[in-house]
């Protein structure tokens, strides 16, 4: 039995770990307030703002449409980074598409449940790891991950793919989110270790 | 500018020392965000519009239904808060 240094990282996984950032295999918890609960009869998405086609969408709707797997890598602000995630959902694009963006439309917020928010510019949000998901590892979001819907941005520290996620609100100015409105740095890319605005 | 007098300056000082006292920032964001409340209820101290949506960001930041632990960043929040509040405090 080895007491100390029985979980090396190999080359693969330093290569792939930000800096600042150590690995775990599990899925830590972390929010804030209450994990809330969810009717999906009554849930609703919304999408809104500099688009040329505002839409709402039920539960069953959002099962309808096209999906997508994505395997990669999560990080979060509180230094722990899980490896080889496996998620799907449903690709951005396809939302994006519907909604016809105007050509004043360069960011986007992020709507959840108890007025959280988080901000994004949309050519961060316009890539092709980014997803609504709804399953992670195979099964549905479990709450307190977000059930039924999170915003998925794996390149982002993980404030950004929010949890619990009811509409898109696309603008023309950014506008930030909970976390960037308190200190936390409005790009949070995770190889640059932005973590905070100060 | 903020608002002016002993009111103001009393409530300000009691508010930042419950920012900064000891104890956890949950309980610190509690007390000091009813005092911020009182203190716009007595006209103390102004409204602005990012102490209100600080305030309301705070009280969803540590709320806590029923059987339920609070989240792990409930505490993170309320310090990030609080110190926002901290700042801002003579604008109001």
């Amino acid at each position: 039995m080895k007491l100390f240094g029985g979980n090396r990282s190999t080359d693969e996984q330093k290569r792939r770990t930000p800096p600042g950032q150590y690995l775990t295999e599990k899925w830590p918890v972390l929010h804030y307030g209450s994990v809330p609960s969810t009717d999906l009869a009554s849930w609703g998405f919304r999408v809104w703002g500099e688009v040329e086609q505002p839409f709402s969408f039920s539960w069953a709707e959002l099962k309808a449409m096209p999906r997508k797997s994505v395997h990669t890598d999560i990080h979060c602000v509180t230094r722990w980074s899980r490896l080889d995630v496996d998620f799907e959902g449903v690709p951005i694009q396809h939302i994006l598409e519907r909604a016809r963006l105007k050509p004043s439309a360069h960011f986007v917020l992020a709507h959840c449940e108890q007025g959280y928010t988080a901000n994004l510019p949309l050519e961060r949000l316009d890539d092709d790891d980014v997803l609504l998901c709804d399953t992670a590892d195979g099964a549905p979001l479990t709450p307190d991950h977000g059930y039924p819907l999170r915003l998925l941005v794996p390149k982002r520290y993980l404030w950004k793919s929010a949890k619990w996620i009811r509409g898109l609100q696309f603008l023309s100015q950014d506008q930030l989110g909970f976390w960037e409105r308190y200190g936390y740095n409005n790009d949070a890319d995770p190889w640059k270790e932005e973590r905070f605005s100060e | 500018m903020g608002s002016q007098g002993p009111a103001a300056s009393a409530a300000r000082a009691e508010i930042r020392e419950l920012i900064n006292r000891k104890g956890h920032a949950v309980e610190n964001a509690r007390a000091a965000g009813e005092r911020l409340e009182l203190a716009f209820d007595e006209g103390a101290l102004r409204h602005t519009p990012f102490l209100d949506q600080a305030l309301g960001d705070l009280a969803v930041a540590i709320e806590q239904d029923e059987g339920q632990r609070l989240g792990g960043k409930s505490a993170e929040a309320s310090r990030f808060i609080l110190r926002a509040i901290d700042h801002s405090l003579d604008e109001a």
